[in-house]
């Protein structure tokens, strides 16, 4: 209810005369009428749960009256492929692509599929978040955490792994869960900073502590909730967001560092309708999709926004982000290795 | 006749036919009529739905990916690691492991209830449909919480009761997977021998009581015997499904530490697609479909069943006794382990604030239900979008299905074993293989079907035809062609024939058949996961999307008004018609 009372407040001042044209620069206008020509933008995206997207739709809907957003719902390589098979086709669907994946866009620039484009509110993110493409191609939207999450009922905070060695300690056998990097991004990026901070064999010891193997990052709230497991790599949205409701969870910021995981955007060269593409790209580096992100206990893009206080402020927080390449080139590799050590 | 098995005689037309009549073309050709060109419009829809996406696949298998120029690397990279064919490997043990439980649940339930006076018949036909009902995805992650090693209630009880260090199932073993897709995939076995019992009479029962022998020699020896080609027809169908179910292998098999097909697929899907891979790696499950119904002709070939008739011979129920009780615990049993089991764990977190809590007056709340059904985006509309899609499907399907099963049963034209095959093929393409063929070839302009619910629909006919055809060809089967050749006689057409005398006489196998196309067509989760666009989810689609998000208390909700909206529009079809084929006391 809370979200849809948010949704509808938020509508109803934007909505209010004046007030959203005072809101939108030059550019801004300038965009929008454009937009206002070209008819519904396509938005293929993985980068948040379908209902989050449907939400981040509506806002942009309701900042520009007028315009529509068709969002498009898949995980990163249902998108992809998606994608792949428009572009074989030469029928331009997709406007804007947010992927968690961030080789697909390596890729799609390689190939001279995207379009460039740097919004002008691209340069109000965090600065952690900012110039991820130098060359202005694709920029962050969206962002999360990986982190130490542990259910509450059978560990005390005292107890409870501080950092990413601890979860080695004999202690844990049969107690951990992960989720698999061949079903989620953020456990393969996640498995890329661990072989970086402590080698590969950091996995070789965590299988001693035969580790309960998920597919999605997820899985390992599940996995807590019900108490088959006790500690996790996992995830601070929902966790979060779980723990909310009542469940027996907590989380831990380890002092090793916590991952800083990053899924950009990026407006597709073919689109048709390329001042509507611009007007969403600057849309989800605006002030009020950070707000619709947050009350999903997501990580802000905007620093402007307040956030719960179940939530750490990322320049509090001590974060560690591969790069590019590192991720590009790190994640097939630690597959492998993964599917050596685990056996899956 | 009911929901009729596929029989002896019916397996002949399932496999390519080398050998044709030496006057089989000039016969086709002097019964030349209009009706001619509907069998071949139909024909062209044959090739449309399953030969173009399966030649797209075949061809693609022998494509190099960037160039698409003729090569065999693909191959070499599906099965050049000992871990790829060890996962296909897997799979077959797999699918033969699931046959056997299965059988061991279905056959002892449909002997049951067709040929003995066990008690409360009408129930356990109610329990083995929402086994079928249930989405096996759903029914997996249920299972997960009865049976994990450290938190699976059962496992809790056990050690409450014992006192024992561990617990005594590991849900998280091939055991453990091949158990829950028997589950869920008995009841394909269990209408297929059920409907076969429901036609033997009891004179040769009678004949074996007479020279000795008691119940159980008499069922082992005759009766199971008389119906062994409808028991086999239904493990074909579930080892099938078996080995290319996603859902449950990658929520069960990856902790268990072992891969399957399905789940080795995925990976040729991550980044970079290698779809010509995938397409290679496919390859043996289509031969594995081949194979097994040449197997099931070898078998079959040289024995004659020929109790089923559909003619005549009375019916009498097997007095058990004091075991009518015995049976009935047995299949109270098995409803336990695939309905009341896992509804009762989903149950606890559908009206759960925080599942992980347990159960407290505090704890409990409608709120789950409430956000779906009144404030979540897409829920109402998956759940009218699931119904539709799945009622078109049937239709399709089921109409298809029943033209081409008319066409090769009466040798309408030459190589009908050939049409047989394609549209028993589709049931081994995995579903995301199948969607990418469908994409491929339907997405991009002239037809440009993208996102519609015409490319969904489409995607499940296809998916299901199998089912559908084996039902109609099975239905055509039993009605002696004399009849219609009457109504020629006299002057009518074939079309006539069909609507007068074939489709009243089809009636109830229709109905059933319809019936057992919509049900998997609710769960369908593979094919629908590419092919939905923002307008089209369907109920499998949303459930994973829930499962994804770790929010377990919608996602449980979400399932059980998954299941009531099934049995409702379930019920109203039976009662609509007036006939059902699970419910249908004797």
């Amino acid at each position: 209810m809370r979200r849809h009372l948010s949704a509808l407040l938020l509508a109803m001042i934007l909505l209010a005369p004046g007030v959203a044209v005072a809101q939108l620069s030059a550019n801004e206008q300038k965009l929008y009428e454009g937009a206002k020509k070209e008819g519904e933008i396509t938005w293929y995206s993985a980068h948040s749960a379908a209902d989050v997207l449907e939400l981040i739709g509506r806002g942009f809907e309701a900042k520009y009256p007028g315009l529509k957003v068709n969002v498009v719902r898949a995980t990163a390589q249902v998108a992809f492929q998606r994608l792949s098979q428009d572009l074989k086709a030469n029928s331009a669907q997709c406007d804007v692509f947010s992927s968690t994946d961030v080789g697909h866009y390596v890729y799609l620039k390689q190939n001279k599929l995207l379009a460039k484009y740097v919004p002008e509110n691209a340069r109000k993110i965090f600065p952690a978040y900012q110039n991820l493409d130098p060359d202005g191609f694709y920029h962050i939207t969206s962002a999360g955490l990986v982190l130490i999450t542990y259910n509450t009922a059978k560990v005390s905070a005292a107890e409870a792994p501080k950092k990413w060695t601890d979860l080695l300690d004999p202690k844990w056998r049969n107690q951990v869960s992960l989720g698999h990097p061949g079903f989620s991004g953020y456990v393969g990026t996640w498995a890329v900073l661990m072989k970086q901070l402590y080698g590969w064999d950091y996995f070789k010891k965590l299988e001693a502590n035969k580790p309960q193997i998920g597919r999605s990052i997820n899985d390992t709230v599940t996995m807590l909730n019900a108490g088959e497991r006790s500690v996790a790599a996992g995830p601070a949205e929902t966790t979060i967001r779980s723990a909310q409701k009542g469940n027996p969870l907590a989380v831990v910021y380890p002092e090793d560092g916590t991952l800083l995981m990053y899924a950009p955007s990026a407006i597709m060269a073919n689109s048709k309708r390329p001042n509507g593409a611009k007007l969403f790209m600057e849309f989800l580096m605006g002030v009020e999709y950070s707000q619709i992100i947050v009350e999903q206990y997501g990580e802000p893009m905007r620093p402007e926004v307040k956030l719960p206080p179940e939530l750490k402020p990322i320049d509090q927080i001590k974060t560690l982000r591969p790069t590019v390449d590192e991720i590009v080139n790190g994640v097939p590799e630690v597959k492998e290795l993964w599917r050596d050590t685990f056996g899956v | 006749m009911r929901m009729t098995p596929p029989d002896s005689a019916g397996t002949t037309t399932i496999v390519p036919r080398v050998e044709t009549r030496p006057d089989g073309a000039t016969t086709w050709m002097r019964s030349f009529e209009p009706a001619m060109l509907l069998w071949l419009l139909l024909i062209a829809i044959l090739a449309f739905l399953v030969l173009s996406p399966m030649l797209r696949l075949v061809f693609a298998s022998f494509e190099d990916r960037v160039t698409g120029a003729f090569t065999l690397a693909n191959y070499a990279e599906a099965y050049g690691r000992p871990r790829y064919v060890q996962a296909l490997f897997n799979s077959l043990a797999l699918g033969a492991s699931v046959a056997v439980i299965a059988t061991l649940f279905a056959v002892p339930i449909a002997w049951a209830i067709s040929r003995t006076d066990m008690p409360a018949k009408g129930f356990i036909r109610m329990v083995v449909l929402g086994a079928f009902i249930m989405p096996p995805y759903l029914g997996a992650v249920a299972w997960m919480l009865l049976a994990g090693p450290n938190s699976g209630w059962l496992n809790r009880i056990w050690i409450g009761l014992t006192g024992a260090e561990t617990g005594l199932f590991n849900i998280y073993s091939f055991t453990g997977l091949a158990f829950v897709i028997a589950v869920y995939s008995y009841p394909y076995i269990f209408v297929f021998t059920n409907a076969a019992l429901d036609l033997v009479s009891s004179e040769m029962e009678d004949a074996a009581n007479i020279l000795g022998a008691g119940t159980w020699r008499t069922t082992l020896n005759i009766t199971l015997p008389l119906v062994f080609p409808a028991i086999l027809g239904g493990i074909i169908v579930v080892f099938l499904e078996a080995i290319s179910l996603f859902g449950t292998p990658a929520l069960l098999a990856l902790p268990a530490r072992f891969n399957v097909v399905t789940t080795q697929l995925w990976q040729f899907f991550e980044f970079p697609v290698k779809v010509e891979t995938a397409a290679a790696y496919s390859m043996p499950l289509l031969f594995i479909t081949i194979g097994l119904f040449g197997l099931q002709k070898l078998i079959l070939a040289r024995k004659g069943f020929v109790a089923l008739t559909g003619k005549g011979g009375e019916r009498r129920l097997i007095r058990l006794g004091p075991w009518r009780w015995v049976m009935f615990a047995y299949c109270m049993f098995i409803g336990a382990l695939s309905v009341f089991g896992p509804v009762i764990v989903l149950a606890q977190a559908a009206f759960a604030r925080a599942w992980g809590r347990g159960f407290s007056w505090a704890n409990l709340t409608l709120r789950n239900f409430e956000y779906l059904l009144f404030e979540h985006d897409s829920a109402r509309q998956s759940i009218v979008n699931s119904f539709t899609y799945a009622g078109a499907t049937a239709f399709i399907a089921i109409g298809l299905a029943l033209c081409i099963a008319y066409i090769v049963n009466r040798r309408l034209v030459p190589w009908g074993g050939v049409l047989a095959f394609m549209c028993m093929a589709p049931f081994v393409i995995p579903g995301i293989v199948l969607a990418i063929g469908f994409y491929a070839a339907y997405a991009p302009p002239p037809l440009a079907l993208s996102g519609t619910a015409t490319i969904m629909i489409l995607a499940f006919a296809t998916r299901f035809l199998p089912i559908a055809y084996a039902n109609s060809a099975a239905g055509i089967r039993s009605i002696n062609p004399e009849m219609e050749e009457a109504v020629r006689i006299l002057g009518g057409g074939r079309l006539l024939a069909i609507r007068r005398v074939v489709a009243p006489l089809l009636k109830k196998s229709l109905v059933g058949g319809w019936i057992l196309v919509f049900i998997p067509a609710t769960r369908e989760l593979s094919a629908a996961i590419f092919l939905a666009g923002p307008h089209n989810r369907v109920m499998s689609v949303l459930l994973y999307d829930l499962s994804e998000e770790g929010n377990f208390e919608v996602l449980s909700a979400f399932g059980g008004l998954l299941l009531v909206a099934t049995l409702i529009v379930v019920a109203i079809g039976f009662r609509a018609i007036g006939r059902d084929f699970m419910l249908r006391g004797n």
